[in-house]
């Protein structure tokens, strides 16, 4: 039935597609897949870098900066050089700390750098002077430890006891840990529960006892050791268990230090004992927010919990469930009259600005649709309009399968390509067109006219869009942050111009032959 | 419409005079373009521009050794401030601390914050979509108001505005490594280019990462004393400590409260504080503190010690094992480059009166003290690096992108000229680049940097006009040797004909990259696609015809 051999792979494709069955199907099928890819693939705002890192801090308690620098920081620094793929290191030495950090090379993968750190730092741990403790490697993991969501909470009642608060927080901090692919959840601010023992200088001086004497005095009654299992004669089992000296203020109050003058004299003579909050911890947090009537409400004390994703999940599923598993609390925290404001909400933005994005690339689709429908007439453009989301269903699902994430640049990369996308349709659309109200077709079959159509601009069509391939695979070779950055773009941009290609030489034949009609040249011979 | 313009073309071609004028005025336009960003500065530069975000952090550093009640009265002042902006919707403040880490603070090192001298302060701004005043606007209007009011309450506060960086986050837009041997002449250099910084204009949030020196006072054990009184030295700074900074000495588990609570030791916050800060007042302290020796006897701890003052030891910073103090600086709405330049010219101009200046790489400096002959060096960093790798990377990207274009146009055509024609044309679509930016700053409020994705526009733009070229040496191709027409009328037919999928392709192009003209950080790729597709266009259908009439194509479509 067809006559026309066509030569290049773009003939070869329209003849191959052009009366089968299945090209429907493969379109409902890119289609769907594109859908399900765009559903699935964590959102995030930015894309994601492999920055990696570690740093080590070794204390040595007295030795002074300088000290530091030559017995810690100066060996440390030379044994970290050794490490393949350390772009930076550098160096802290201070008063009885010192801290070394090891920067690798944008890219480095984070698994093998943090193992080369800790290796390097295990086998020489013999280097590090008498007296050091020892040290901590504490390696940089952006996914861990930027949290994506923060909460503050803040009590709405002023005679709340400061750990309360705390408390309370911490108890939601278990329970939103469990939610899935939460990584870390941490609290800022707040205080401690804790007992505070405030020792008074001239009644210490006055009954003349040292500081050490309180300390053994406590200690001495602050140890709690497991129950005694003991059996009776009928071997039934009998516990025995010693009751916590210290079970409150009062009970540390009553604790004799010393004897003065043959009276015992009690810790609470000397100190004032208080069951109270952790008073040596100068952090504290605040919060201060517009209530109804816009005004600022004064600043109070909050406590805020960090919440951190796991790598490559959504931030947005995350951020919801979170915000659900909080509303689920919110009846029990209003009752201890408890607030809470969410202060940051990076799933919330990532979404947002995705979808800013996706009604971007969907307006822009419309525009050259109408573009199209003024310069070559309704129906080539309906099928121009459709190869668009069918290519960026191939180019979505391809980025799905390498990892990628919907971020800011990945839809930059998508809206850059539009404007090149449509060309391979249009080239072939046209040359479709011409072929059909060409006089030298009117005896030819429409299957002939799509074939040789698409057949004929096949090689300048396939060199061009080659060109503009070649222009991006530069780029992916730009290194650093920046490179990492735009990743995005020479990763997807000729992945969706190949897709136009393909996506032009099948359906665009297919919906042709269907929805194009031939002029009726000896209608119009007959005028 | 057609025909006019294919005869316009046939004329154009044909005419000497027109085809000088065209290739002439091509060339000062060229020429002109270029110009506006090398001497004139008409069009500047800069990596990212500023994104409108929804929140920023404002730092607030004392000077080491401050206590956090001084640093609570700075942050309630910058509050009252920030209470009476309109569009802040929540502030929170973290003393003490750093807030919860985002990624400029990951690279800052908000993380490490852990002493009584820093905070930070935390906004949150109504949505940038219901806001008129971009969030860079905002932090420049609040920057001096809030710096004259909250920086001056104590001597060498410095408060920061940090903006969620719109790509990459660096330390800080300049940073200068001062690097030496010797701490002192690293301290006297970096302050002296620290003041350098903040006399020029652009730079704000003029930061060192040195501690001050303050005075501390410092206990010299008299270890014979020690030895005869029947105590250690462990005994005795475990009451200090004790004394002065409390430590918790035991625990209590409890079933209550999710943590172990510990019993915390230390004296009174009335019997801990020293009257005065000089030496007797600790003195008088440290008498009524006493150690019990083996045999029960108390001993004062003045008699054991010997007080002296001391400077504080500053912390020793280093970089890939280097001794070295960084300066840092923001930029206040300019790109970093202008305002290091012009620090950098008066570096040069000025230190030589203590320092013979040398020239190292492309922007560096050596410096040696006349004096001590001690050599220093001053190596910038931060933002300016980062954008000098990546404008560098991406010029090169640009020229693997030319070369590999060249050769693949090489292999189609075997024709060395054909390929320089398309090449030709595809690079004069940077005049179009150019011009649209500055076109765009002209019109945008604030300054429309040629960034690095209009660079990346830019890139992808050779490959789009390539197109245009090749569609068009293709058609007179088919022309001259299928139909045998003359070629200057085979250029001038093709020209005219192959206009309307090049007008209808750039169309597409320009219409889809509309959207991406308005983004903060994706506007210069927006712009450079904009206007570099329509010189494109006017390149290849005015240029490269006139650049194709002049070769020889007859010569090169035979050898095919």
């Amino acid at each position: 039935m067809n006559s026309y051999k066509p030569n290049d792979i773009a003939g070869k494709l329209a003849h191959g597609f052009l009366r089968n069955p299945l090209t429907v199907v493969l379109g409902i099928f890119l289609l769907s897949i594109g859908y399900l890819s765009l559903m699935i693939m964590p959102r995030e705002e930015n894309p994601q870098m492999v920055v990696s890192g570690s740093t080590v801090i070794v204390a040595l308690p007295g030795a002074s900066a300088a000290e530091i620098e030559k017995v810690i920081v100066k060996p440390l620094e030379r044994k970290l050089k050794e490490v393949k793929g350390v772009e930076h290191i550098s160096g802290m030495a201070m008063d009885n700390v010192g801290i070394v950090n090891a920067a690798f090379f944008i890219g480095e993968k984070k698994e093998d750098s943090n193992l080369k750190v800790y290796d390097k730092i295990m086998q020489n741990s013999g280097m590090f002077p008498k007296g050091a403790m020892n040290p901590i490697i504490k390696p940089l993991d952006i996914d861990v430890d930027i949290p994506v969501v923060s909460v503050a909470f803040y009590s709405k009642n002023e005679a709340m006891s400061k750990t309360e608060l705390y408390d309370k927080v911490k108890d939601i901090q278990h329970k939103i840990n469990g939610l899935p692919n939460v990584a870390v959840t941490e609290i800022k601010g707040g205080n401690r529960h804790q007992f505070n023992i405030e020792v008074d200088i001239n009644k210490l001086s006055g009954y003349n006892i040292s500081m050490g004497q309180i300390v053994q005095g406590v200690q001495s009654l602050s140890y709690s050791v497991p129950a005694v299992k003991n059996r009776t004669n009928e071997n039934q089992i009998i516990m025995l268990g010693v009751k916590n000296a210290i079970e409150s203020a009062r009970d540390i109050g009553n604790i004799i230090i010393a004897q003065y003058m043959g009276s015992p004299i009690y810790l609470k003579q000397i100190a004032k004992v208080t069951d109270s909050y952790d008073i040596q911890n100068f952090k504290s947090a605040h919060i201060s927010q517009r209530d109804e009537s816009g005004n600022f409400t004064p600043l109070q004390e909050q406590v805020t919990l960090t919440i951190s994703k796991l790598q490559g999940t959504n931030a947005v599923i995350i951020a919801d469930a979170v915000k659900t598993e909080l509303q689920t609390y919110k009846e029990a925290l209003n009752k201890d009259s408890i607030g809470y404001t969410i202060t940051r909400n990076d799933g919330q933005r990532a979404n947002e600005a995705v979808n800013e994005l996706v009604y971007h690339l969907v307006l822009s689709i419309v525009i050259i649709a109408i573009l199209l429908i003024l310069v070559l007439g309704w129906r080539e453009s309906l099928i121009v309009t459709f190869t668009v989301p069918a290519i960026l269903a191939i180019t979505l699902f391809v980025a799905y399968l390498t990892d990628q994430t919907i971020n800011r640049i990945t839809l930059f990369a998508f809206l850059l390509s539009l404007g090149l996308l449509v060309d391979a349709a249009i080239i072939v659309i046209e040359n479709i067109h011409r072929h059909l109200h060409s006089k030298d077709s009117a005896d030819k079959t429409p299957d002939d006219i799509m074939i040789e159509a698409t057949d004929e601009i096949g090689p300048p069509t396939n060199i061009a869009t080659l060109a503009i391939i070649m222009t991006m695979v530069p780029m992916a070779f730009v290194g650093q942050m920046m490179g990492q950055f735009m990743k995005p773009i020479p990763a997807n941009v000729p992945v969706a111009l190949i897709a136009s290609l393909f996506i032009a030489y099948i359906f665009t034949p297919y919906l042709a032959v269907r929805m194009l009609k031939k002029p009726d040249f000896k209608a119009k011979e007959s005028h | 419409m057609f025909e006019k313009f294919q005869n316009a073309v046939l004329n154009g071609i044909q005419s000497p005079i027109q085809r000088n004028v065209i290739l002439i005025g091509t060339l000062v336009t060229f020429m002109l373009s270029i110009a506006m960003i090398a001497p004139s500065k008409m069009v500047l530069a800069k990596m990212l521009p500023g994104k409108n975000n929804d929140t920023f952090t404002i730092y607030t550093t004392l000077v080491e050794g401050s206590s956090i009640q001084q640093t609570k009265k700075v942050t309630d002042c910058v509050v009252g401030l920030v209470q009476r902006e309109k569009e802040v919707r929540d502030l929170e403040v973290f003393l003490g601390m750093g807030a919860p880490l985002d990624f400029a603070g990951l690279i800052k090192g908000s993380h490490l914050k852990n002493s009584e001298n820093v905070a930070e302060i935390v906004l949150n701004l109504s949505k940038a979509h219901d806001r008129s005043e971009p969030s860079y606007f905002m932090v420049q209007r609040m920057r001096p108001t809030i710096l004259k009011e909250c920086g001056s309450i104590y001597k060498g506060t410095t408060i920061s505005f940090v903006e969620p960086p719109a790509g990459p986050p660096v330390l800080a837009a300049i940073v200068a490594e001062i690097y030496g041997d010797d701490a002192d002449g690293i301290r006297k250099l970096s302050n002296r280019v620290a003041g350098v910084l903040k006399s020029t204009e652009g730079l704000v949030d003029i930061e060192i990462m040195q501690d001050e020196i303050y005075d501390t006072f410092e206990l010299h054990v008299n270890s014979t004393k020690v030895a005869k009184s029947g105590v250690n030295i462990k005994q005795l700074n475990d009451v200090l400590y004790l004394a002065f900074e409390g430590m918790q000495i035991a625990v209590k588990n409890s079933d209550i409260v999710s943590d172990q609570i510990p019993i915390y030791l230390s004296l009174s916050k009335e019997s801990k504080k020293f009257s005065h800060k000089d030496i007797k007042a600790v003195k008088a302290k440290l008498s009524s503190l006493k150690l019990m020796n083996k045999m029960g006897m108390m001993i004062p701890i003045t008699e054991l010690v010997e007080l002296t003052t001391k400077k504080s030891n500053p912390i020793i910073m280093s970089k890939n094992l280097h001794q070295m103090t960084n300066v840092m600086a923001e930029t206040d709405m300019v790109s970093q480059v202008y305002p290091l330049m012009e620090a950098r010219d008066v570096i040069l101009s000025t230190f030589s009166d203590k320092y013979e200046i040398e020239e190292i790489g492309l922007f560096n400096l050596q410096l040696t003290d006349k004096q001590t002959s001690k050599i220093y060096k001053l190596i910038w960093d931060g933002e300016m690096e980062v954008t000098l790798d990546t404008f560098v990377e991406l010029g090169a990207a640009f020229i693997a992108a030319l070369v590999l274009i060249f050769l693949l146009m090489v292999i189609y055509y075997k024709s060395y000229t054909l390929s320089g024609i398309i090449l030709l044309g595809s690079f004069l679509s940077i005049i179009g680049v150019i011009v649209g930016h500055w076109i765009m700053d002209i019109f945008t409020t604030d300054t429309f940097f040629l960034t690095a994705t209009s660079l990346i526009g830019f890139i992808a733009l050779i490959g789009i006009s390539s197109r245009n070229s090749l569609l068009l040496i293709d058609f007179t191709k088919s022309l001259m040797n299928d139909k045998n027409m003359p070629k200057a009328e085979a250029i001038a037919y093709a020209t005219a004909t192959r206009a309307k999928p090049i007008f209808l392709t750039a169309a597409a192009i320009i219409l889809a990259s509309t959207l991406l003209a308005g983004d903060a950080v994706f506007g210069g790729l927006g712009v450079a696609l904009i206007f570099g597709t329509v010189a494109a266009v006017v390149a290849s259908l005015i240029i490269v015809p006139v650049l194709m009439y002049k070769a020889d194509l007859e010569k090169h479509f035979s050898t095919d």
